[in-house]
């Protein structure tokens, strides 16, 4: 059977010859660079993908929209602090800088989140000395904020230090 | 020749002053919003200290009067329409009148004995800002103590009168909180059982 197949294939033009079969092998082993690399890259790919989706970070631009907010005291919050309403995080901080001596804090927020005109945003702090974020607490307006626009009431982050300074001194 | 220079050098030394008092006098300006709460606390104040109107046999009519100089510059509509926030939409147009009154008569109730208690503090007028038909004025109240106590006005303009729709205390917003204890309250039982509460509130001592 096999003495079969080996005519036929010599009939067919096909040689037994020994260059033949280090080609075939010099085959196989590109066949297992190929591998290694595939791998390689998909391990790269895949090491990206972690550190976008643990880092938080955009790459296909943002899926929202922009508001800002002016507070008389930042309190130190930072990019990447979580914009929140009702206790449900809707977006993130996307930039704090100074204005007129200021906190302007820019928001990224989604389209489906609809801001009213006379939202108040406010910073808190989870827990007494834990992380800032900013609370919007909605509005009544028919009127919504659009795209790039400001919420007009804050409410700037409570200096505890502060009050308690203000209590101490006042008892004098 | 010298007395050219010296009367050009003259001349520009009383241009130079004319400047900077004009540099200076301009953040003292005080703008039509400032001036609007200036007006109103300065009325408050005048009620509060005035002699004739002291005394417990007085406080109604005292009440009355600071709660005229109030309403001429409190946007209660504005005011209640903030607090009620998301519910405001949809009350009828009875409910939202018979909220505003009873809304006015809570801080009547809450702040006006307070204000019964002034004992010459003083009003400083530090800051203003506008933007469009919204403004701000911050304020300092110093005690006796020497304590400063920061207060925030926000004001929008309605048919060029500037009137109050939030006062923030040392950065605690009136309507925020009262946003927030609505909010609660109509999401915990209903928008009745707020309306009653309010009534008792009202009603209490009265």
């Amino acid at each position: 059977m096999v003495r079969f197949r080996l005519n036929e294939l010599k009939a067919s033009g096909w040689e037994l010859n020994p260059m033949a079969i280090k080609q075939g092998e010099r085959m196989k082993k590109f066949d297992l660079e190929l591998c290694v690399g595939l791998f390689m890259i998909l391990g790269i790919l895949c090491l990206g993908y972690l550190s976008i989706k643990l880092g938080k970070l955009e790459v296909l631009g943002s899926q929202g929209y922009e508001v800002e907010a002016i507070f008389s005291n930042g309190g130190g919050i930072k990019s990447g602090s979580s914009v929140v309403i009702a206790g449900v995080e809707i977006g993130r901080v996307k930039q704090v800088g100074l204005d007129d001596y200021q906190a302007r804090v820019l928001m990224d927020l989604p389209f489906d989140v609809k801001i009213q005109e006379d939202a108040i945003a406010s910073i808190k702090t989870r827990g007494l000395i834990g992380d800032k974020f900013i609370e919007i607490t909605p509005g009544g307006s028919e009127e919504l904020i659009r795209p790039g626009g400001r919420i007009r009431d804050t409410q700037s982050a409570v200096d505890l230090e502060e009050l308690i300074s203000n209590y101490v001194f006042g008892k004098l | 020749m010298i007395e050219k220079y010296r009367i050009r050098y003259c001349l520009r030394l009383s241009l130079g002053g004319f400047l900077l008092m004009v540099m200076l006098a301009v953040p003292c300006f005080a703008g039509a919003p400032t001036d609007g709460v200036k007006k109103t606390t300065d009325r408050i104040l005048a009620i509060v200290s005035d002699p004739a109107l002291k005394g417990p046999e007085n406080k109604g009519k005292r009440g009355q009067l600071i709660r005229q100089a109030v309403d001429e510059r409190f946007n209660w509509e504005a005011m209640t329409k903030r607090s009620l926030a998301r519910h405001w939409q949809k009350r009828t147009d009875a409910e939202k009148k018979e909220f505003i009154a009873l809304f006015g008569k809570l801080l009547e109730r809450t702040y006006l004995d307070k204000v019964g208690s002034y004992s010459g503090e003083k009003v400083i007028y530090v800051d203003e800002t506008i933007d469009g038909k919204y403004g701000t004025v911050t304020a300092k109240i110093l005690t006796h103590s020497q304590t400063e106590v920061l207060v925030c006005y926000r004001l929008k303009e309605v048919g060029g009168d500037w009137q109050v729709y939030d006062i923030s205390v040392e950065g605690v917003s009136l309507v925020n909180n009262y946003r927030k204890q609505f909010n609660s309250i109509i999401l915990r039982s209903s928008y009745d059982d707020l309306v009653q509460k309010l009534r008792a509130k009202v009603a209490e001592k009265d």
